[in-house]
């Protein structure tokens, strides 16, 4: 028999972690040792989660793939389905689709110097692809990540921010909007594009990836541009409300791509091409 | 060479299917000037032709309003899933209109692109098609303008003609149509005909044009402002196929399912943010008429839409996608009371 595409796997809940007031990550492993052992995913895809009862929401999936034993998730307590995820605890068991959608290049980007810049929420997507080219540090030139939030509050993953510094060629820079500094913050203080412009970020032969707010994004890209990179080296992954994952529920389009089958992961060039459907 | 059956053996075929314990579905008046298809209990309910023409489409035979996708068991912090098994029961749809069985080949491409949808497909293969060659079209039909017509064959497994003296012409089409009316028909030398259908006639390549340079034109809030967002187009729509997954819980057991759903709800594609991307119903409307007219083709080659006019036979407005097309291809402004 065919299998039935919408049905989930059920996962049981490992670790739970609370990064701000209201965002939360979750590790997650396959309640059956079978399909632990098929599933294999790319960073960059996203998987559809359900708690039974409230419903499904789509994250993108936040580890590394190069982490065999579970996946990782993470969300802003929002709507019904988040807030049944928010009390979840270690032991109880979620559902899981996935993984779908595209993949960040990462192949391609071999060689070249990494720039992730990222604000707020948008840290999860991003996390998975530092992790992973920390992973193959060989294969990769100078890592630079900038990282911004409102307030040091806002900002997620902070535990792992210190863990990348450490690693070699690799920069953390951190940023909270200006009035967002705490009397102890030692990070910079400006809003992410213009933290990046005085970075004095080592463009050369470069590949982007910028997530995060629509505004944070649209400034962000002049500052890149500045720095040389032309649209192919420029990516990002955008969302939208998703219900089925596999291209047939009619939502998540923007202009003539379905975000969750020929996205989420585009690059500039790609995006320039859609109409404005955002 | 023909072959043909009598309107009176037609309906004793129905009732025999229905003996055999098959599924039969077809055009009812269920009340003065309504006819809806449904399923049916008796032949005699069957009603062949004529108008009004049925308000709902066929989509819901293969591709039901709602639809269990699986169940699920929760005891303590433990949580079983439930499959929902396949239906088995053959199914025949009778008298369609050719204009809605052209939408089942449209929706085996959207609900097999990669992943195949398995309840969509077993109800596909559980289901025979046979279509009434159109004789009577209104002023809301232009499947002559969407590559479509009166005896489109796209979807049918076997199309009847009327022959106008109380017989069929049928024409088998496809081996579930032979074995369908195996031994239940009559040769002859007569062969039925239909006419070319409706005059109106639109240029795609144009419309697709349009589209893709005024995807901003402020034509499209002018065009569309009239909508109330009620979504009547896309339920009555042989090809809208837009669903909503949820969850329905009652105590400790429930269900995930799938209801019919259309962009022209707002909270179609609001993001938990707030944010939304189609905040206004002119952005609505356009998404719909995008999708059938450049997006479906862009992917699949065709256009999705047959031309059945349900869209604007039932929109509240005078809307739907004929009229928003019409002023879209700059032809005067058609005004909605011409078209309700």
């Amino acid at each position: 028999m065919v299998a039935n595409i919408y049905q989930p796997d059920l996962m049981t809940v490992l670790k739970v972690q609370q990064h701000t007031a209201d965002v939360k990550s979750v590790r997650i492993a396959f309640a059956d040792a079978q399909r632990a052992r098929e599933f294999s995913f790319r960073v960059g895809q996203f998987g559809i989660f359900s708690a039974f009862g409230y419903g499904e929401s789509t994250f993108n999936i936040c580890s590394s793939s190069n982490w065999k034993d579970y996946i990782e998730f993470c969300f802003r307590r929002t709507g019904a389905v988040t807030e049944a995820l928010w009390q979840i605890e270690e032991g109880d068991t979620i559902g899981f689709r996935g993984p779908y959608g595209t993949s960040y290049p990462m192949e391609e980007w071999e060689g070249r110097n990494l720039i992730f810049i990222g604000g707020g929420i948008a840290m999860p997507p991003i996390r998975c692809a530092i992790w992973y080219a920390l992973e193959n540090r060989e294969k990769y030139g100078e890592i630079t990540i900038v990282y911004g939030a409102r307030t040091p509050g806002d900002l997620v993953f902070v535990d792992e921010l210190d863990e990348w510094a450490k690693h070699e060629r690799t920069r953390v820079i951190r940023c909270v909007d200006p009035g967002g500094e705490t009397p102890d913050w030692k990070g910079e203080v400006g809003f992410v594009p213009h933290v990046a412009a005085r970075a004095k970020i080592n463009a050369e032969n470069a590949v982007a990836l910028v997530i995060g707010p629509p505004i944070m994004i649209k400034n962000t890209l002049p500052v890149l541009a500045e720095m040389g990179l032309g649209d192919r080296d420029i990516y990002t992954s955008l969302e939208n409300r998703m219900k089925c994952g596999v291209g047939k529920c009619g939502r998540c389009n923007c202009g003539p791509v379905y975000v969750c089958k020929e996205g989420p992961v585009f690059s500039l060039e790609q995006m320039k091409k859609l109409p404005d459907d955002f | 060479m023909s072959t043909i059956i009598a309107e009176t053996a037609l309906r004793e075929l129905v009732n025999t299917w229905m003996g055999q314990g098959k599924h039969v579905a077809g055009p009812t008046e269920v009340r003065d000037d309504v006819v809806l298809y449904q399923w049916l209990s008796r032949a005699e309910d069957l009603r062949i032709g004529g108008s009004p023409r049925p308000r709902n489409s066929i989509k819901e035979f293969v591709f039901p309003r709602h639809e269990k996708l699986y169940g699920y068991k929760l005891e303590g912090r433990k949580i079983e899933l439930v499959e929902t098994p396949l239906p088995e029961t053959e199914q025949i749809v009778i008298a369609a209109r050719p204009c809605d069985a052209a939408a089942l080949p449209i929706l085996d491409q959207v609900m097999n692109w990669d992943y195949r949808d398995v309840f969509y497909n077993r109800r596909r293969n559980l289901t025979t098609v046979v279509t009434l060659a159109c004789q009577d079209h209104d002023a809301h039909c232009f499947c002559t303008a969407v590559g479509s017509g009166p005896d489109d064959e796209r979807g049918s497994d076997a199309m009847l003609f009327n022959l106008g003296d109380g017989t069929y012409e049928v024409r088998c089409l496809t081996d579930k149509g032979k074995a369908l009316f195996a031994g239940a028909l009559q040769p002859s030398e007569r062969v039925g005909e239909v006419g070319p259908g409706p005059e109106i006639r639109l240029d795609l390549d144009s419309i697709r044009e349009f589209l893709n340079n005024e995807f901003q034109s402020p034509q499209w809030a002018a065009m569309t402002m009239r909508c109330i967002g009620c979504g009547a187009c896309a339920y009555e729509c042989p090809t809208c196929h837009c669903f909503d997954i949820a969850d329905e819980k009652v105590g400790n057991t429930g269900a995930r399912v799938r209801n019919w759903d259309t962009c022209q709800f707002a909270i179609f594609t609001a993001h938990a943010s707030g944010h939304n991307p189609r905040s206004v119903q002119s952005q609505r409307q356009r998404q719909r008429i995008y999708h059938k007219f450049e997006v479906y083709p862009a992917k699949f080659g065709e256009t999705l839409c047959t031309g059945c006019g349900n869209c604007s036979r039932v929109c509240p407005m005078g809307l739907g996608v004929l009229p928003v097309l019409v002023a879209m291809q700059g032809v005067e402004q058609v005004e909605p009371s011409e078209y309700v």
